[in-house]
């Protein structure tokens, strides 16, 4: 879906994006993970052009945006950034509707548009629809800024650290509601965070940005498989990288078959590190494990879970 | 229940003895001064003729003259009571524009009753008592306005409203500005259409050049700072010295193009003067300008250009409509600036109210030159309320 082909953006002698090659598969979440600085507004932006490359170029569905009208592009790509920045005197319908209207759709289709993308967002649409933007909590709106990204249903999202603005409850609310709206919706997702639990609980695929540099990309657990090396390692945090391999695997990849009458009961699609934590609150070394389509149901052991690879 | 007296005790105290706003003895002591002015510099003075300097003249012992007077002094005694009340300050100010208007028609009946027994030549003018009295109330009027956080309007429209009625009434006819006014009622019409050509024309001017200039601005550093450095640097010069700068180059134009005198174009005359004006306009409505076509935070800009708005786009959906408030407030005060400024024009022969002015500092005739005065002031007042209600109106709106 996209890719960026031995990319750059200098600014002076600095670079900020670094010769960066990345393939973004159709369909999938990929997550730029990178301290501050490291460049991931950066190369985000290139994609739909608010920053020009100053070297290589980047494609969209094998073509070169280089060679597309800027705003023409834009109304096709949808773009959520961390201050939200809907426009403070348009009600939230209005806002929702900016791209469409760009578009030029019937008025009728609109309304229709907005109703449909509020509920997918999870606000019911007569109490909101009317509302101005600072009659919105920070979650509501953000919740209307993804609303409003996806209005002209476009096949790819870019998000500059959305939730990061957020407190720690309503971000982990927003990122079911993500990851739910994805496997709904099908889009190709591209999402800048700095924050590593954010990046685990909602990357398909992981860009690890250091100075500019690409220094990891791949699968989550691919990446944490044995002990990361030198960048990766700093920003995952020494301490907690183990704990963080953990957020990568599922639990049933380590089920046994056995008798889970009376254990405290996991969610099928549950990580690792979520069992953990449920060992650790339930002060029960075994779980159990709910059978699902293509999985018989299971019993989970501590001592499994501990030599996990 | 042994509670609910100790709360009605409790509560009474806060509602019955509000303390008085800090206002107060202000506008206690301006009011009371509003009544001695009166009696120590007196309100009325009579000349023998329009040329000759007045005297003051004994008020008329008559009914009228009585009313008036006695309603003057309960408003002013009723202003400084209602200003012990923060509730009561928009009340007090009603009733300091009322005293102000009992004066004026004191005044106004007691110049009838003079000038009946005098000469047709003779002139009976307000003395320098009624002119303090009316600073005194205007400034209590402001005090109250200041303890509601506010500005007079109370008072302004009454003041205004009072000044109409007794001037319909006929009351006020006798005054010498009102048979100056009457003598020269067309000439003062005629400048004040001239002061309104001006001031307009060159607003429109300045207009025409700061709103391309600030959009440019905007995006060219450049020329940001070398725009606001001109606007900045005409301020500093005088504007009487700026006409007659402008004077040679104009009158050079001209002799070199004559068919450009037919528009009114020369190195005196309406010309130079709108010139002169409109670059004093600048520095307000471009800062303005500015300011308000930046009021937009880069991060809306960024969204914005996120979802394929042109800059054109940007322009019109964001930063007209959320700066349009800054960009009034520039437009108020160039205009009010204008209509001051525009009283220069009379030196280099542009016309307008200050023809009327000069006229009379050159003859000593206070009359006359409260006759360019006053509607200048009006004239300020409307453009100022017009913009100020207009701005009102946009932050309420949508
Ligand atoms: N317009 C610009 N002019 C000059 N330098 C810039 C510009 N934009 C970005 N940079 C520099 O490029 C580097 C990368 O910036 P970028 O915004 O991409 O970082 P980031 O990874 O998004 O950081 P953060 O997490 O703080 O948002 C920074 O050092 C920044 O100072
Ligand atoms: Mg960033």
């Amino acid at each position: 879906m996209i890719r960026f082909e031995g990319v750059s953006r200098r600014y002076g002698e600095q670079a900020a994006v670094d010769r960066v090659t990345l393939e973004v598969p159709r369909g999938s979440i990929c997550v730029l993970l990178g301290e501050s600085g490291s460049g991931k507004s950066t190369l985000m932006r290139m994609v739909n052009r608010l920053v020009e490359p100053s070297a290589g170029r980047v494609l969209v569905d094998g073509r070169d945006v280089a060679g597309a009208d800027p705003e023409e592009l834009r109304r096709g790509i949808g773009y959520v950034i961390q201050s939200v920045g809907l426009f403070p005197h348009w009600r939230v319908a209005d806002n929702i509707a900016t791209v469409p209207r760009l578009l030029g759709w019937e008025p009728a289709r609109i309304a229709a548009r907005v109703e449909t993308l509020l509920e997918l967002v999870g606000l019911e649409a007569t109490l909101f629809r009317d509302r101005f933007p600072h009659e919105l909590s920070g979650g509501q709106a953000q919740r209307v800024g993804l609303a409003r990204a996806l209005a002209a249903d476009p096949p790819l999202l870019l998000m500059d650290e959305p939730f990061s603005a957020l407190d720690p409850g309503t971000r982990r609310g927003l990122q079911v509601a993500l990851r739910e709206i994805h496997a709904e919706t099908g889009k190709t997702i591209l999402f800048v965070t700095h924050d590593v639990e954010e990046a685990l609980a909602l990357a398909d695929r992981l860009a690890v940005l250091d100075q500019g540099q690409l220094v990891a990309q791949g699968r989550p657990a691919a990446l944490l498989e044995g002990a990361a090396q030198g960048p990766v390692r700093r920003i995952f945090g020494e301490e907690s990288l183990a704990f963080h391999r953990l957020a990568t695997l599922p639990a049933r990849s380590l089920a046994r078959v056995g008798d889970a009458d009376g254990l405290p009961m996991l969610p099928a699609d549950a990580t690792l590190k979520q069992a953990l934590m449920l060992m650790l609150s339930e002060n029960s070394a075994r779980l159990a494990l709910p059978a699902e389509a293509g999985f018989g149901g299971g019993t989970l052991h501590w001592t499994d879970l501990v030599t996990a690879r | 229940m042994p509670s609910q007296p100790a709360a009605l005790a409790a509560r009474l105290p806060l509602t019955g003895t509000a303390p008085p706003p800090r206002e107060a003895m202000a506008v206690a002591t301006l009011s009371v001064l509003a009544v001695l002015a009166p009696l120590v510099l007196g309100v009325l003075s009579l000349a023998p003729n329009r040329l000759l300097s007045p005297r003051a003249a004994a008020m008329p012992q008559t009914a009228g003259v009585i009313i008036c007077l006695g309603l003057f002094l309960g408003f002013c005694l009723g202003t400084a009571l209602l200003a012990r009340r923060a509730a009561w300050l928009g009340w007090a100010e009603l009733a300091a524009a009322l005293a102000l208007c009992a004066l004026l028609a004191g005044i106004g009946v007691a110049a009838g009753e003079v000038l009946r027994d005098a000469s047709p030549a003779a002139r009976a003018t307000p003395a320098a008592g009624f002119w303090m009295a009316m600073l005194l109330l205007a400034l209590a009027a402001g005090c109250c306005a200041a303890g509601r956080g506010g500005t007079p309007r109370n008072f302004m429209v009454a003041v205004v409203l009072g000044f109409g009625l007794l001037w319909a009434a006929g009351l006020l006819g006798n005054l010498s500005v009102a048979r100056e006014a009457s003598a020269r009622g067309a000439e003062i019409r005629a400048a004040a259409i001239q002061h309104l050509g001006l001031s307009g024309s060159a607003l429109l001017l300045a207009l025409a050049v700061s709103l391309p200039l600030s959009l440019l601005a905007l995006r060219h550093r450049k020329l940001e700072a070398a725009l606001m450095g001109v606007a900045n640097g005409f301020q500093v010069v005088p504007s009487i010295a700026l006409f007659g700068l402008l004077m040679g180059p104009l009158g050079a134009l001209v002799s070199w193009a004559p068919g450009l005198r037919d528009w009114g174009v020369g190195g005196i005359g309406p010309a130079p003067a709108v010139l002169g004006i409109a670059v004093y306009l600048l520095l307000p409505l471009c800062s303005a300008f500015l300011a308000g076509l930046r009021v937009v935070p880069p991060a809306l800009i960024d969204a914005a250009r996120g979802q394929g708005l042109t800059e054109a786009g940007i322009l019109r959906r964001l930063r007209i409509p959320l700066g349009l408030g800054v960009m009034l407030g520039g437009l108020r005060v160039a205009a009010v600036q204008a209509i001051g400024l525009a009283t220069l024009a009379a030196l280099i022969g542009g016309g307008g109210l200050g023809t009327l002015v000069f006229q009379g500092i050159g003859q000593l005739a206070t009359d006359l030159i409260l006759l360019g005065v006053l509607p200048m002031v009006a004239l300020s007042l409307l453009a100022d309320g017009g913009c100020a209600a207009l701005q009102a109106a946009l932050e309420r709106g949508p």
